[in-house]
């Protein structure tokens, strides 16, 4: 009866970064691609229930739903050596294989047709375990299945099970370049409110910083879509590491979201890894990148800003703070300088916190797989809430009034049912992002309570985004 | 000898004595009879008192006997009979097999040939059970002359054991006979054993006549009736028949020849031989010892002067004054061997090796003897040939008056004599002697000491022994707290039996024999690698080897024993991992399980039913692949954490009644328990368990607390779906609830990572090192110490029950969130369809508070608000968390040893809280 969770992918992207994840479990847990355990692992002290149940022959198979409206990546996992891993009923292809075409619209209506047969799937896996804790979904935002179908499946999820936990890990679109997508303003502001709505945590895995982390970290000129997902996988397995190989705490999903989200609006959380390597590295520049790892070192390093997994530009005026941290250190610790490094961290003031409540930096001190090599002593994973979050969401918010403003590319949306009468999901899905983006600008200040209430409710938004200029 | 024997002994030696027409058989057999065909009493009385009529003190036995007979069986009549004659056989039974026809012929004086007394001293059954072990070299060094002699002895000298003395003795004899000169030699010597008995038989009866230095009655050695005047103050008791100790023979007419008129060679022919009796204890007529002065105490009392022949040679009295202390010390030594014989294994084992000194001593006079009748001895050379023996005497009489005088015993023999070597360092000869001595005084110490430090055991009939069992109940009959008390009280070491040159390795001494003792209950057997030979050689430290060999093998073997068979490290793992709540996925699980049932009073909990989800748990959690998870038991105490802090603080029983069961939940009272068998429950004893418990009981009830808040968290969640304007207004209750989150999860991330992590890192660090169990031992408590301290378990700070106070308003607070929960649930959901307007929201929430409340068991006013509520909360919480803080604060600073800072630190990690810990200092400050 462990906490088991229910992996969901979603689409081109989410299936891809499920993909990996998937690959890096079975090799943490010392399970073959065909799910059976190798020998050398058959007296761990692991739980590979949380994300594994046994089939009759003892070979695990992964808690996983892959959802997608065309065949592509689907076709690719199950062209891999770890094809049979998966349960081949909860592979779910749309039967007309069109794919949503990049429109969240499309891909929301269609998993609205779809429903019962991916709920058939859904369910099904829930009632295969003891104690379902909750789901993580794996999609990105700015296309149109894990956008639309996975808003779509979040909504009805958050519905029928509303005592599980939904996470997600949502890839935000890389900024920098200029996306194929034309739609992907709509899309992301219209996953957004979802994510805001529907889901208990968002962990943000930005392709923008993913792609500079890749470029300067790593030494990557062009990297590639696998190098990206071994990043993103690396972050989705640490992250879970604590409920894998539990310890002292954090041994569930709620354990690791609750100390991180203080009230339920602000639960976007952003990453950050270090040290970084890539397979490049094993091979070519050993000696470059295999710094001294200390625990001080790690952590004093997961406050860079550069090792964050989230581009969130520029803090000009240099108000944007922690509302909490979680860092998840791996390795050789003594557990001694936790407290020493934690006492540095604090003297230095190296990070800056809420002005309206207590928060700390908890170190969760985790096992590590004993099959994974690992070429650093001590590798950390942070966690946290940071404020700079929203510019993110301003700068989707500033993407769609671009392109709203010009009513671009809206026929489209209105084809589908939910945009057929007007565009008001729209308008609601600005609102509500704006006001997110506003109360993490407010949790910025120590009025942040007192702010909430003075709020007319129901006010133009224009009025507040003066106040908040103000102060 | 068997009982039987021993009656018919002393039954036999009365018959001898009084010629009565019976033999030992069939006096036994009179009592043995039946009833029917027995004697009448008065008829066995009459026998026994025919036999016994000779005894000074028949009457008494007989009417003792008498009374006895009226009551009792009569065999237990004769034992107790022959119980009354026994004691004062136990001096004749070596003699009265001796033939008694033997006619005294010539003069006894010259029959006291010193060949006797070799005899005599051999014959001496020490009553000792420590055998006379060999006749060292090094103690025939102490009489030089032996060598120079001994090649007219040359088997006397290479004897080793007992038994072959006496065989040697025996060729000595043969040899004698040869020799026509000492033809009659054997003949004086039966006459001189005759002469002792017949004495110490007299020596009971009431002593006819009180004159002192009487030669003039003429009455015959033969006769029964002769006298014997006792010139010592010794005391019956400690008279055997070995010592003459200058008794007067009353009724033998000496031969007195007139000194003066000899000339000088014959003057000294005579006073020599005189001087021999004199040495050998004899009384003689030119040197007559002075009557000791009864009074006398201290080292006088071991000291005899002697008066000499005024009509002597100047120049024959004058070396004679230097030999004459050497019969004083002889003496001396004698009566305090007689006097101290019995008194403990070392004592006896120190008389055994001055009995071969006693011997050596014989010898040498023996062999001066021959040669003053070959006419070649003169005084000045006699004082020679003694010289040396006369300083070694000395030492050792000095040496046994000290022992004497303060009465050592044991271990403080052995130190005395240990520390009279070093002060001899001068004097080879006698530092040698006493090196000698004190290796033989020591053998039935260390043969004890062997084995105990071999074997474990302790045979220590006279309470000599360092170490003492104080085993009171068997391992099995009284298992709860056996191993608690094992370990401090089984053995013990006694301070004053330690010998000084084993203080230094008593400890050591003590665990070897401890570890052994363990080894041996675990079933195994104690098999030394190398074979053991524990001597004492004063000179060197080479039992300080085997002592420390013996120590390192079994701290060794019990240390295996202890951490690879058992497994030590194994089960504190899992008794970390269950109560220490380092597995974290089973602590939830269960957590989860027994949610329903703990949460119940303690007096409605049903422990089968924990246990049985329990045994579910640990079944389907990773603690699956522990091998000792069955260990793990449920306990529900009868008493909070507090409570129990207090006991285990005191260990005073009253402690563990007087509370009585409180109103308490499943919750507070639960606990885990371990279980585990020997050898591994000396170091998971119960006090151990009981200090894991505490920590268990704090960080479970936290850990709940924990639950709790994420229950609600997940509950609250909800809210993300309310429009931005609506979850403000319950943006003070999720602040609040994150507040508390903080310093729940900083309390337990503190205990855990901070306290009980680290402090198990330094414990497996130090147990990579460590050599014995005692310091397994050391650590383990340590660790569980340290532990407890820094999680403020320990009852100075009431730390602990500030935690548990943060901890029940959490509880509350969690209580209020959830009843409140539904109707402001209702109120929003309802209003997100409604129109929205800031005053109906206030209205409705007004309306449900006031609707519901009352309803709650919080102490809430009911026409509070849902705000107002948790602003109540708020305040409650905040002020409780703040002076917890503070003390923590001002402890700190008295004592910056310990770590809670580090807790103050986690909490207002942010300073948060600084603002308000300064508010209230000033507070206090000013009022």
């Amino acid at each position: 009866m462990p906490s088991e969770i229910i992996t969901l992918q979603l689409g081109q992207c989410g299936n891809q970064i499920g993909f990996e994840f998937w690959k890096r479990l079975c090799l943490e847990h010392g399970i073959s691609p065909s799910g059976v355990l190798e020998d050398f692992a058959t007296d761990g002290m692991d739980r590979k229930d949380v994300f594994f149940y046994q089939a009759d022959d003892d070979h695990y198979i992964p808690r996983a739903v892959l959802l997608d409206l065309e065949p592509r990546v689907i076709n690719t996992i199950m062209g891999s050596p770890y094809a049979k891993l998966y349960n081949p009923e909860n592979v779910y292809l749309s039967k007309h294989g069109g794919g949503a075409g990049n429109n969240w619209a499309s891909g929301y209506s269609q998993g609205d047709k779809l429903q019962e047969e991916i709920f058939d799937i859904i369910d099904r896996e829930a009632d295969g375990s003891d104690s379902l804790e909750g789901f993580i979904l794996c999609h990105s935002i700015a296309g149109g299945t894990g956008s639309g179908m996975g808003s779509f499946i979040m909504e009805r999820l958050a519905d029928r099970y509303p005592k599980k936990l939904i996470q997600t890990f949502s890839v935000f679109p890389n900024q920098d370049e200029i996306s194929d997508v034309v739609v992907q303003p709509y899309n992301s502001l219209l996953t957004l409110r979802r994510l805001t709505s529907a889901a208990d945590s968002v962990v943000v895995l930005d392709n923008t910083a993913l792609n500079r982390i890749a470029c300067d970290r790593l030494h990557i000129q062009n990297p590639s879509f696998s190098q990206i997902n071994n990043l993103v996988s690396t972050i989705m397995s640490v992250s879970t590491t604590t409920l894998r190989y539990p310890s002292y705490m954090n041994n569930n999903l709620i354990g690791l979201m609750a100390p991180l989200i203080p009230t339920p609006q602000l639960h976007f959380l952003m990453t950050g890894y270090t040290p970084l390597t890539s397979d490049s590295d094993v091979n070519n520049q050993q000696a470059v990148n295999i710094r001294k790892t200390t625990v001080l070192d790690v952590m004093r390093r997961l406050l860079q800003p550069k090792n964050m997994m989230v581009s969130t530009g520029p803090d000009k005026t240099n108000h944007h703070c922690y509302i909490s941290i979680l860092n998840i250190i791996q390795g050789e610790v003594d557990p001694s300088q936790v407290h020493k490094s934690l006492q540095r961290i604090r003297d230095r003031k190296m990070a800056q916190f809420i002005p309206w409540g207590p928060t700390s930096i908890q170190v969760a001190l985790s096992r590590s797989s004993p099959y994974v090599q690992s070429n650093h002593r001590v590798s950390g994973l942070m966690l946290a809430n940071h404020t700079s979050i929203c510019s993110l969401f301003e700068r989707a918010l500033n993407q769609y009034d671009k392109l709203r403003k010009r009513g671009a590319f809206l026929d489209q949306f209105r084809r589908e049912d939910i945009f057929k009468d007007d565009l008001t999901e729209l308008d609601e899905s600005r609102e509500t992002v704006d006001s997110l983006v506003q109360e993490y600008e407010a949790a910025t200040r120590s009025d942040y309570m007192q702010f909430s209430f003075k709020r007319a409710p129901g006010e133009a938004k224009s009025e507040d985004a003066k106040a908040a200029g103000d102060h | 000898m068997s009982k039987v024997d021993q009656v018919r002994g002393v039954l036999r030696n009365l018959i001898i004595e009084s010629q009565a027409p019976y033999t030992p058989d069939i006096i036994v057999r009179h009592f043995r009879a039946t009833h029917e065909r027995r004697l009448s009493s008065n008829e066995l009385l009459h026998l026994l008192a025919t036999i016994s009529q000779k005894r000074p003190n028949f009457q008494t036995v007989i009417t003792e006997v008498t009374h006895i007979l009226k009551t009792k069986d009569p065999m237990y009549a004769l034992l107790v009979f022959v119980e009354r004659f026994s004691c004062e056989d136990t001096h004749l039974k070596v003699e009265m097999p001796l033939p008694t026809t033997q006619s005294s012929t010539g003069s006894p004086v010259s029959a006291m040939s010193s060949l006797s007394i070799v005899q005599c001293a051999s014959t001496r059954s020490l009553s000792d059970d420590s055998a006379i072990h060999t006749m060292s070299q090094s103690i025939s060094t102490s009489t030089p002359m032996n060598y120079r002699r001994s090649e007219s002895f040359p088997v006397l000298y290479t004897g080793g054991l007992c038994g072959r003395r006496n065989q040697n003795l025996k060729l000595y004899h043969q040899k004698q006979k040869k020799d026509p000169e000492r033809a009659d030699l054997s003949v004086i010597k039966e006459r001189v054993l005759m002469a002792v008995s017949s004495s110490s038989k007299s020596s009971y009866r009431p002593l006819g006549s009180t004159e002192v230095g009487s030669t003039k009655s003429s009455v015959r050695i033969k006769t029964s009736n002769s006298f014997l005047m006792a010139v010592t103050c010794l005391p019956d008791e400690y008279r055997t028949h070995m010592l003459w100790d200058y008794c007067k023979v009353d009724g033998y007419k000496m031969v007195k020849p007139e000194l003066g008129a000899l000339p000088f060679a014959s003057q000294q022919q005579v006073l020599l031989k005189e001087l021999f009796h004199c040495l050998c204890g004899t009384r003689g007529n030119f040197i007559v010892p002075l009557s000791p002065d009864m009074n006398s105490t201290g080292i006088a009392k071991y000291e005899t002067n002697f008066n000499i022949h005024v009509h002597l040679e100047k120049s024959l009295t004058e070396p004679l004054q230097d030999i004459l202390p050497l019969a004083s010390y002889f003496m001396g030594i004698q009566k305090m061997m007689a006097a101290t014989d019995g008194h403990g294994q070392v004592i006896n084992s120190l008389n055994a090796a001055l009995q071969d000194l006693t011997q050596d001593f014989y010898v040498l006079v023996v062999q001066s003897e021959k040669e003053l009748q070959q006419q070649e001895l003169t005084v000045q050379k006699l004082l020679y040939y003694l010289q040396p023996t006369i300083w070694v005497m000395k030492e050792i009489w000095t040496t046994l008056v000290d022992v004497q005088l303060k009465e050592f015993v044991g271990a403080a023999v052995l130190t005395h004599l240990h520390g009279r070597i070093k002060r001899l360092e001068g004097d080879r000869a006698a530092q040698q002697i006493m090196i000698n001595l004190t290796h033989q005084a020591a053998k039935p110490y260390m043969r004890m000491l062997q084995l105990w430090i071999q074997k474990g055991v302790i045979v220590d009939r006279n309470h000599e022994f360092l170490v003492e069992d104080n085993e009171v109940v068997h391992q099995g009959e009284l298992p709860e707290h056996y191993s608690d008390d094992y370990w401090e009280k089984r053995y013990t070491v006694r301070r004053d039996r330690i010998p000084f040159f084993l203080e230094k390795y008593s400890d050591k001494i003590l665990r070897t024999g401890k570890y052994l003792n363990v080894i041996r209950q675990c079933g195994k057997r104690v098999m030394p690698t190398q074979k053991m030979e524990l001597h004492l050689d004063p000179t060197n430290e080479r039992h300080v080897y085997v002592i420390n060999d013996a120590y390192y093998f079994a701290a060794r073997m019990l240390l295996d024993v202890l951490l690879t068979e058992n497994d030590l490290m194994g089960h504190l793992q899992s008794v970390k991992n269950y109560l220490l709540l380092n597995q974290g996925d089973f602590t939830m699980q269960f957590m989860d399980a027994c949610e329903d049932e703990l949460s119940k009073n303690v007096d409605l909990v049903l422990p089968m039913t924990l246990e049985n989800l329990l045994g579910l748990t640990l079944r389907l959690s990773s603690a699956r692949n522990d091998p000792y998870k069955d260990d793990l038991h449920c306990e529900l105490l009868t008493y909070d954490l507090v409570t129990q802090m207090s006991k285990i603080m005191n260990q005073k029983e009253e402690y563990w009644q007087s509370q009585d069961r409180l109103d308490l939940s499943g919750l507070e009272c639960f606990a885990f328990t371990y279980e585990v068998k020997w050898p591994v429950s000396l170091v998971l004893n119960h006090i151990a368990i009981s200090k894991y418990q505490m920590l268990f009981r704090q960080l479970f009830f936290c850990k709940h607390v924990e639950r709790q808040l994420c229950k609600i968290w997940k509950e609250n969640s909800i809210a993300k779906k309310f429009s931005a304007q609506a979850a403000e207004l319950y943006r003070s209750a999720f602040t609040l609830r994150q507040r508390m989150m903080n310093a729940i999860q900083n309390l337990e991330y503190y205990m855990m990572i901070e306290i009980i992590e680290p402090n198990w890192h330094i414990f497996i660090e130090k147990m990579k090192k460590v050599e014995n169990v005692d310091n397994v031992l050391g650590l383990h408590q340590d660790f569980l110490d340290s532990c407890l301290k820094n999680c403020m378990l320990t009852e100075s700070s009431h730390l602990n029950r500030a935690i548990f106070k943060l901890c029940k308003i959490c509880l509350k607070f969690c209580d209020f969130i959830q009843h409140s929960q539904r109707f402001f649930l209702d109120a929003e959901l309802k209003s997100m369809v409604c129109d929205r307007g800031d005053d109906k929201m206030d209205s409705v929430d007004v309306e449900q508070g006031n609707s519901n409340w009352p309803q709650l068991e919080t102490s809430l006013d009911p026409t509070d608000t849902f705000s107002e509520g948790v602003k109540r909360f708020d305040l409650q919480f905040t002020g409780l968390l703040i002076s917890f803080l503070k003390q923590i604060n001002n402890m700190a600073k008295k004592n910056t040893a310990d770590r809670f800072m580090n807790l103050v630190h986690r909490i207002n990690f942010n300073g948060f809280y600084s603002d308000q810990m300064e508010k209230l200092c000033v507070k206090n400050a000013m009022g």
